[in-house]
């Protein structure tokens, strides 16, 4: 038997500030849609559901991730508690799936990987779509539903808010969101290898196609100064310029306002092409030949392939748009695996934290160490003194163990407050006190690699 | 400090500049793009200062070696670099424009020395006058040339529909285009400067206003090839692709004319003055 079992079972009261992490949920990967949409829940929902699944399992705090690719439970619990069959009958009675089901599509991550976990959606690297930005706002979003309902408070809360610096720095380090991939996108994306700056440029939308309108979107949003557009139906015309403050013009009369464009999005139901070579020549001249930029998302197609041999023309149809898109994929998966090392490294760093936050260790392995000390002395001094009374000798006994709980009083006593009122400030001061009393954890060599475990204090 | 002291110093500083510069091609952020200014900004000032030191010891603006024409030409590429890239954001330019003004440096510090005596008749104040202008606007076409380099390349890429990853850290055609009509506006005007300058000391010194020499005849092809681009530019818009091919070869002429002259023909422009 240790010393430190023995002290632990003397302050059962220590045992609170443990904590296990859980992540408890299906995605993309591991549940089909039909699945994923039976467990989602909306943003209105998540409060009670919330409050419901604190009450129902032995869990003290949970965020509930839903979104259309997963459905995922990241809670606290007390170390020992078991969660897992709780949680999965809370799902099953919640949405009226059987647990079995749910079960055999679900994933459990526990301590560390938990975080891990937690860190790679945040980040977007979990994603189906690797880097989409939209992962992290939902994040943030669900988070403050269960902070505002207070079902996220001290672990989580260090836990989702180290989640949004860790994506941040994924972000900035890495490739992992910055090329396009979507059709959109790399048109955009494109344009700016062209021209210098969209702000003062024109783009024409020829034709009123869903494609070639999210394109011309895609352009407002990104700073394009005006958009001219032209469609066989004036009236819907007149529609889509209102959405973009832009400029109809009747389809007759559209090829007089060539000249004025830099991006031309063409996606007319056609039998022919509607321009060629010939009907540019003209126009290019009028441009002084500065570049133009045409985008055909047409099938068939609108515009003669030929016009991209014109100088300062560049022609790109979907078919193209699409072998760039699907380079800068590959591009970001590459990257991802940098984003990968940068979570494994965060997830050790706060998972490290979060071990040394939980002062109870340190407070056994110091009272360890002393009592040792004081063992080992009383040992030699006995020896010393040879005849000694029993009465003598717990005397003696009773001495030291005084001497060393005077001592240690004060510093436990503020480690204990602190652990209360400051968490961050518990887990440097718990470090400084392991090398000062070059402690060993009695989890086995934590205290050897915490250098930098002081988190963002 | 010495010379061949400042030389060091300021090849180092263009290794650091050339590094970061080529850094910024792989990974952009705005540390890189300083430190590459910085760099070849103070790589430039030493270098500069080299030759100024130089040309003390010689006693009129030292150019009197192939080397030392090299040397002052690339110091003076970097230092129209330094100013432009105030304006224009070429932070990529200085992978290519760093190793130029290393190895201008480098051969500096490497030939040292071994000019003759200057001519007499060579010994005028009009000399740096009409050198540094000549070799500014050397300077200027050798930037439009690279930079035209670059358009061709990345225009390739996008007519070829295969934009690499190396194309985006490019700046845009546009861009690139914008930037080289200014060093071929700029390198014409000191162009035309210098052979002001020129003719002016030619009619001051021996009252004669024009000679026909291998040096001023080729300067002329230049300066009209250069004069045809820059109106073409003006009036029909000539740009794009027509207009970086069209800078490529001018400097092309530029170049050979230089090096041929310098090396094949006696006279006053030649190295060895005649």
């Amino acid at each position: 038997m240790t010393d430190g079992a023995r002290v632990r079972r003397l302050h059962p009261g220590d045992e609170e500030s443990r904590v296990e992490l859980w992540v408890f949920g299906l995605n993309h990967r591991t549940a089909p849609v039909e699945l994923r949409e039976r467990l989602a829940f909306r943003d209105d929902e998540i409060a009670t559901a919330l409050a419901r699944v604190l009450e129902a399992t032995p869990l003290d705090e949970a965020v509930l991730l839903s979104t259309c690719n997963r459905v995922e439970l990241v809670a606290a619990s007390a170390p020992d508690a078991d969660v897992v069959e709780p949680v999965t009958q809370f799902f099953a009675r919640e949405r009226g799936v059987p647990a079995a089901t749910i079960a055999s599509h679900a994933y459990v991550h526990r301590g560390k990987p938990a975080v891990q976990h937690l860190f790679r959606v945040a980040s977007s690297l979990d994603s189906m779509m690797v880097g989409e930005p939209q992962i992290l706002g939902q994040l943030k979003e669900q988070f403050r539903l269960a902070a505002d309902g207070a079902a996220a408070s001290r672990v989580l809360r260090r836990c989702f808010e180290r989640s949004f610096t860790v994506a941040k720095r994924v972000r900035s380090e890495t490739g992992v969101a910055g090329k396009a991939v979507s059709l959109s996108s790399a048109a955009v994306e494109l344009a700016r290898r062209i021209f210098d700056d969209l702000g003062d440029k024109t783009a024409m939308l020829i034709g009123a196609g869903k494609m070639s309108e999210l394109a011309a979107r895609h352009f407002v949003s990104n700073g394009i100064a005006s958009v001219i557009v032209t469609n066989r139906s004036f009236d819907r015309a007149v529609e889509l310029a209102r959405g973009f403050g832009g400029t109809p013009v009747p389809f007759e009369r559209y090829p007089q306002y060539l000249a004025l464009a830099d991006v031309v999005l063409g996606s007319v139901a056609t039998s022919g092409y509607i321009l060629g070579p010939t009907q540019l020549h003209d126009v290019l001249r009028a441009r002084r030949r500065k570049p133009m930029f045409f985008i055909d998302l047409g099938v068939p197609r609108n515009f003669d392939p030929a016009i991209n041999d014109l100088q300062s023309v560049y022609l790109y149809n979907i078919d193209d748009l699409a072998h760039v898109a699907d380079d800068h994929r590959a591009e970001r998966e590459r990257e991802a695996v940098r984003g990968e090392e940068i979570v494994r490294e965060e997830a050790e760093r706060f998972w490290r934290w979060i071990s040394r936050r939980d002062v109870t260790p340190t407070i056994v392995a110091l009272r360890g160490k002393l009592d040792g000390i004081r063992r080992a002395e009383l040992d030699r001094a006995i020896a010393a003194l040879r005849k000694l009374e029993p009465d003598e000798r717990r005397a003696l006994e009773a001495m030291t163990q005084a001497i060393v709980n005077k001592i240690l009083h004060q510093p436990l006593s503020v480690l204990k407050q602190l652990a209360v009122q400051d968490e961050a400030e518990a887990a440097e001061v718990a470090e400084l006190v392991h090398r000062l009393f070059a402690l060993e954890a009695e989890a086995g060599g934590r205290a050897r690699d915490a250098d930098d475990g002081d988190e963002d204090a | 400090m010495s010379e061949a002291l400042l030389l060091r110093l300021s090849m180092l500083l263009y290794l650091v500049g050339t590094a970061s510069g080529g850094l910024s091609l792989v990974q952009p952020r705005d540390s890189t793009r300083r430190v590459t200014a910085v760099a070849l900004a103070a790589a430039f000032v030493l270098q500069a200062a080299a030759i100024v030191v130089r040309s003390l010891e010689v006693g009129t603006i030292a150019v009197g070696t192939l080397a030392e024409q090299g040397a002052l030409f690339a110091c003076l590429l970097v230092g129209v670099y330094v100013l432009a890239q105030l304006r224009y954001r070429l932070a990529v330019l200085g992978a290519v424009v760093g190793p130029i003004g290393f190895i201008g440096a480098l051969v500096a510090l490497v030939a040292h020395g071994g000019a003759q005596d200057v001519p007499p008749f060579l010994r005028s104040p009009w000399l740096p006058v009409h050198v540094t202008l000549a070799f500014l606007g050397n300077a200027a076409f050798a930037l439009a040339c690279i930079v035209s380099l670059v358009y061709l390349w990345q225009e390739r890429q996008l007519k070829a529909h295969h934009v690499g990853t190396l194309a985006r850290r490019l700046p845009p055609l546009e861009t690139l285009d914008n930037v080289n009509f200014k060093f071929l506006g700029w390198g014409f005007i000191l162009l035309t400067l210098s052979i002001v300058s020129g003719v002016l000391w030619a009619e001051l010194s021996s009252g004669r206003l024009w000679s026909w020499e291998p040096r001023t005849t080729w300067t002329s092809v230049i300066w009209v090839i250069y004069a045809v681009l820059l109106h073409g530019r003006l009036t029909v818009g000539w740009g794009g692709r027509r207009a970086a091919t069209l800078t490529i070869v001018g400097f092309g002429v530029l170049f050979v004319s230089f090096i041929g002259v310098n090396v094949l023909t006696p006279g006053r422009h030649a190295v060895s003055y005649g």
